[in-house]
Parts: structure tokens; C-alpha cells; sequence
């Protein structure tokens, strides 16, 4: 049974069309993520569902209940701002019991639920302390505290991670997935950053321009994106894309002498394609030294190495296929230094192939 | 060991910059606010009057006699009531008001500019204003409330003991209730919507959000507005003489009126010292117990 329900739902500010109908049924307990760019209108939309903002078109269905009318604090859901948005006059413990008491909680029983969510978060020694007296991940966690302490029917995160630094975020991308599976709520997470939404979602929602582009789990959009924009945003380095001519049984690249062979398996799927143009998708790691895999699903190509940017465990190195400049993941060990050739196998069973008209993969 | 080093290097040399660049200030502080003070102090321990400029030592008998001057006491009286009654209803209608054009209706603009119109009129203006106003005969105050009786009205607004209190405080009340206004709209601007979204999902209603989300966080611009005009309707004088020059009798006289009086009309000039000094004290002893308030509730 779905827990929420979105029916061709339409946002306009003014002139500026934001959420431009989209359809979207997300089942009870699920984790999902709504990843886009900046002005994709997935932070509107998580904002409707809130009640924040008024909606144009459509409807907003809440365990079967039309609830466009009603007002946020009749909807029953819990939300995490990007700012945190924490109540600078109250301490921790009154900024995590407001909504309690707001929904005349009994004293006792708030008391019990503050303590609980705050070791949960383990928070239960700030309790007396104000907001400015904490740091940005303390001040996060009472955030999501007080979300967390009411039962709501639906939990909501705006971009929850984004004022954090790389090290704190990835430590409460751990913290809230754990919540997620020990509570077992519907949770609706809006970020722009993709490693994110890979990571915490049961289910990615990928939005662009007001547009639903593509939905499924994790590894359904990273494996078999439907477009060019969703193979390009998912994957960090993302995905190369080549430009190239079908011809019998190869992709030639423009500009250059390299070709990649076909394998058989996917001969079929581009007869129609054949003598046309072509986008090949070629994900950073499915680039190898030539030498360690050798295999007819394997396709060689020699390259002359641009740029090379160590990581420690991972090397990143730059080099150009035709006029596209390309990326590839060897292992540190594999490198022998910029301006030099190597040669390096393409994993063939995993390429993808685009319409260079429809954007559309094949 | 360095010596010290003497006070006109202190001043004169390089480090002495920053002293010669207050300088100017503070001597003109020292001419026009210390100054008339000390001189005022020095006159409310001799015995001048119109008549007699007796500039003898008089000792305390100007302070011992301001104990005894009911005429002293019911001014300050009146003041205290003026303050008490305008004060509140200003900062409730200024509140009204600033939540009202919070929201970003048509027209905001062109009303907010209309509305802080009254605090642009001087004082003066706008109590000779209200006085033509209220004229008993001419004023439209009277008129219009004739077409509702439909009989002529000659309510007496200026002399009236019944009517005087309401006039001022109506005068009062139109010239600054805008000030708060102002004041408040740009507090209640300030507050963090995301905080109020917040609060309205975690099903706070109207009036939690305001006493728990809203008010603490305007409160240091209200204390200060309040502030402000607390001590500006402590020396209330423009409207009050404007309409009614504290009359009928002393009835509306305030601290202000009676310091003026006795000063300049009757040229008790050592006693009116001995007054000054009196509110400046009342004003410092207030000021200072509210600065106080308003830090710990920071």
C-alpha cells in the first residue's frame, strides 16, 4: 500500500513553472531520495508534501487521504531543514519537545520520548544547552531529533548534510540510514549530491526541470540509466561519453583511429543503429590495463595519458578518445606517469549506448 | 624597564591619533552636556528668581521644598499616566500592524509610506494640527460626529476634564504609534521563516508560535523601542501645550509643562534647577534598570 501519493502535481511561483507534473507512490517504510540539480524543483516538491507550500494542480494523498487542504500541522510528518531551522531561544531539550508539547503530550511521556531520541542520537548530554552553543553536527543531530521524536506518519529531510563538512556528512549518512531501519518509517530525503542518494536510498528519484527523469533503487539507475542526463549523474567521476559511428560489428570513434568491437550479445539491439552516430557510456571504472584483462568481451584501445590524480587507493587518470576528453579508475600500481602511452581494455559487457538525437539510451 | 611615558607624548605622538581624533567630540560633549548640567547643579543651590538674582550658597532649601510641592508631584503624576496609557497601546498597535503588512500584499509599499507619514510632522505641527481638529465649533472631529447623532455636537475636546486625557492621548497615540510600526516591521522581517515552518509542522498554533518563536526573537528591538519611547513620553510637552497648554487648570500638566513654567514664565530659575536635576535622576535610575532588564533577557 503506498503511504504517499503524488497525482500530476504542478508548482508555479509567478511565471516559473517548478514541479511540472509529476507522478510519484512511494511505498510505506521506504527510504527515498529525491536527487536533481539545484532548481530541479525537488526541494519544492518535498515542500508541498509538507504543506509549506500551496499546490497548482494535482494532489497529495497521505495514507489514502487527499490532504492538498491541510494545513502542515495536520498532516502528521516530521521534517529536517538544510539550516536547521532549531529554535535559538529553547534548549536542546525544549526545541526536541516542542512539537510534544505542541500536541499536548502528557509531561511524563515527553520527558521519556526526549531521552530516548536523544541517546538514540547521542545528544542526551546537550539537553540543557542553547543552539548557538553547539557545533554544526551537534546542531544537526538535535535537528533531526526533533523530527524523530514524534511519531510522524512521514519524516521529511531537505538537504540535511549540505552545511556539514565531508567527514561529519559522511558520518550521519550512516547515522540516518540506521534510524531509517530502526524506526521503519517512510522517509523522503531531497539532496543534490548524488553519492548521497546512491547511498542512503532504497529508491532514487531522479528529478530534472520539474520532471520525474528516471526512478528505481541505487544500482537500477547506475546500471541501467535511461538517459544521457542519468547516466552522467550518477558516478563521481561520471561517466565518459564518446562520440562515435556504428559500423559492422564496431563503433569507430570520430576523430581518431580507435574503435571498440561489439560484443555479440548486443549486436542485435544496434542493427537499427547501424552507419548512424552514437554516444558510448563509459563508466570510469570499467577501464583496465590491457594486460590483466584479456577476454573477447574486452575491447583494447591505446591511449596517451594526459593527467594523472592519485587518490591512494584509486589512481584517476585523463586522457582524450577522439575529441572527448575521458576518465579512467586503474588500480595506483597500473601507472607509469603522464605523457606516456598505455593500453587499456574496455569492459564491453558494460558500456551503454545512446541516441545522440533522443538522448535515450539503447 | 621602559619609563612611562609622559601624557602629552601619550596624546601628541603616533599612538596619540586616536585620541586626537575624539578630541573634538568630546569637548563639544563636555560644552553642551556636561557643562549646562554642573551650571544647572551650581544654580539649584542659590536663590535666583525674577526678582532677586541672590546667587548666595542657599543650601538644600530648593530640594526641601520640592517634597512639599503637591502641584510637582500631580505633574509627574499625569506624566506617569500619559506614559502608561499611550505606551502600551503603541506598541499593541504598532505590533497589529507590522504583523498585518508582513505579508507582502499589493500595495505595501505605497500604505507603509502613508502610515509613517505622522511621525514626520514635528511634534508641534501635529498638535496644532489635532487642536484644529478638535476645535469645538470648526473641527471636523465634531462634525463628523454630528452627521451620526444628527444634532449638532460641541464637545468641548480641549477643556473639557472629560475629554482633555482622551484628545492628547489620541494626538499622541496617531503621531508615534507609526514609530513602533516601523521599528517592529523590520524586527518581524528578520525572524527566520524557516524557523516559523518549523514550528507550523511541529503543529504549533498561531498564537505557541508567537509567544515561543516570534516574540523572543523581536524582543530585543521591542525593549529598545520601548525604551525610546518611554523616555519620550516622559518629557511629553509639544502636544500637551499644543492643545491644551496642561490645562483645564493643571490638569494635563506634565513634568515637562511644569519645568517650562516654572522656568520661563514664572523665572523661578534656582527652583527649576533643583527640578531638572530631579528628572534627570527619576530618568537615570529608570534608564539604567531597563538596560539591565533588557541584557539579562538577552
Amino acid at each position: 500500500m503506498a503511504d504517499l501519493k503524488i497525482n500530476s502535481l504542478h508548482k508555479y511561483y509567478g511565471s516559473m513553472h517548478a514541479v511540472k507534473g509529476v507522478d510519484l507512490e512511494i511505498p510505506k517504510g521506504e527510504f527515498t531520495v529525491l536527487v536533481g540539480q539545484s532548481g530541479c524543483g525537488k526541494s519544492t516538491l518535498l515542500r508541498t508534501i509538507a504543506g509549506l507550500e500551496e499546490i497548482d494542480e494535482g494532489s497529495i494523498e497521505i495514507d489514502g487521504e487527499v490532504v492538498n487542504d491541510v494545513a502542515p500541522k495536520d498532516r502528521d510528518i516530521a521534517m529536517v531543514f538544510q539550516n536547521y531551522a532549531l529554535y535559538p531561544y529553547m534548549t536542546v531539550f525544549d526545541n526536541i519537545a516542542f512539537g510534544l508539547r505542541a500536541r499536548k503530550t502528557p509531561k511524563v511521556e515527553i520527558e521519556e520520548k526526549v531521552a530516548e531520541a536523544s541517546r538514540m542520537l547521542s545528544i542526551d548530554h546537550l539537553l540543557e544547552r542553547y543552539p548557538r552553543q553547539l557545533s554544526g553536527g551537534q546542531l544537526q543531530r538535535v535537528a533531526i531529533g526533533r523530527a524523530i521524536v514524534r511519531q510522524a506518519r512521514i519524516y521529511l529531510f531537505d538537504e540535511p548534510l549540505s552545511n556539514l563538512d565531508a567527514q561529519l556528512r559522511d558520518e550521519m549518512r550512516g547515522e540516518i540510514k540506521r534510524l531509517h531501519r530502526e524506526l521503519g518509517k517512510t522517509m523522503i530525503y531531497v539532496t543534490h549530491d548524488q553519492i548521497e542518494a546512491m547511498t542512503m536510498a532504497d529508491r532514487i528519484v531522479l528529478l530534472r526541470d520539474g520532471k520525474i527523469e528516471q526512478q528505481g533503487s541505487p544500482l537500477d539507475l547506475y546500471e541501467r540509466p535511461a538517459t544521457k542526463y542519468v547516466a552522467g549523474f550518477l558516478g563521481s567521476p561520471s561517466m565518459n561519453f564518446i562520440d562515435g559511428m556504428v559500423t559492422e560489428n564496431k563503433v569507430t570513434i570520430n576523430n581518431s583511429n580507435h574503435s571498440l568491437d561489439i560484443p555479440e550479445q548486443i549486436k542485435n539491439k544496434l542493427t537499427s543503429h547501424a552507419n548512424k552516430a552514437i554516444i558510448v557510456g563509459i563508466r570510469p571504472e570499467h577501464f583496465s590495463r590491457a594486460d590483466i584483462a584479456n577476454h573477447q568481451q574486452y575491447s583494447k584501445l591505446s591511449v596517451n595519458i594526459e593527467l594523472v590524480q592519485p587518490t591512494g587507493s584509486r589512481s584517476y587518470v585523463t586522457f582524450r578518445l577522439g575529441q572527448n576528453p575521458a576518465v579512467a579508475e586503474l588500480r595506483p600500481q597500473d601507472l607509469l606517469g603522464h605523457n606516456t602511452t598505455i593500453e587499456l581494455s574496455v569492459d564491453m559487457s558494460r558500456v551503454i549506448y545512446i541516441d545522440p538525437i533522443t538522448e535515450m539510451t539503447i | 624597564m621602559k619609563n612611562k611615558r609622559p601624557l602629552s607624548q601619550l596624546i601628541l605622538g603616533d599612538r596619540g591619533f586616536k585620541y586626537q581624533l575624539i578630541a573634538p567630540s568630546i569637548f563639544i560633549l563636555l560644552l553642551i552636556g556636561i557643562f549646562p548640567l554642573i551650571y544647572t547643579l551650581l544654580v539649584s543651590f542659590q536663590g535666583i528668581t525674577m526678582m532677586d538674582n541672590d546667587t548666595s550658597f542657599h543650601g538644600l532649601q530648593n530640594y526641601t521644598a520640592l517634597g512639599t510641592d503637591t502641584r510637582l508631584w500631580e505633574a509627574l503624576m499625569h506624566t506617569i499616566i500619559f506614559t502608561c496609557i499611550a505606551l502600551p497601546i503603541e506598541l499593541l498597535l504598532g505590533l497589529l500592524m507590522a504583523q498585518l503588512f508582513i505579508d507582502k500584499l499589493p500595495g505595501r509599499q505605497i500604505f507603509i509610506a502613508l502610515l509613517v507619514l505622522p511621525v514626520v510632522v514635528a511634534p508641534v505641527v501635529s498638535g496644532a494640527t489635532w487642536s484644529l481638529l478638535l476645535d469645538t465649533r470648526f473641527g471636523p472631529i465634531n462634525q463628523i460626529l454630528g452627521w451620526f447623532t444628527g444634532e449638532e455636537v460641541t464637545l468641548l475636546w480641549t477643556i473639557n476634564p472629560d475629554l482633555v486625557y482622551p484628545s492628547i492621548l489620541a494626538a499622541e497615540i496617531w503621531q508615534w504609534t507609526p514609530f513602533m510600526f516601523l521599528l517592529l516591521l523590520a524586527a518581524l522581517s528578520a525572524v527566520d521563516k524557516s524557523q516559523l515552518e518549523a514550528a507550523s509542522i511541529d503543529g504549533a498554533g498561531y498564537w505557541t508560535t508567537f509567544f515561543k518563536i516570534v516574540l523572543p526573537a523581536i524582543w530585543p528591538v521591542m525593549a529598545v523601542a520601548i525604551l525610546i519611547r518611554g523616555l519620550d513620553l516622559f518629557r511629553l510637552f509639544d502636544i500637551v501645550w499644543a492643545l491644551t497648554r496642561g490645562g483645564p487648570g493643571t490638569m494635563t500638566e506634565t513634568i515637562s509643562i511644569f519645568t517650562y513654567v516654572k522656568g520661563f514664565q514664572q523665572f523661578e530659575t534656582s527652583y527649576t534647577g533643583a527640578v531638572a536635576l530631579l528628572i534627570i535622576i527619576l530618568l537615570s535610575v529608570l534608564v539604567i534598570g531597563a538596560l539591565k532588564k533588557v541584557e539579562i533577557a538577552r
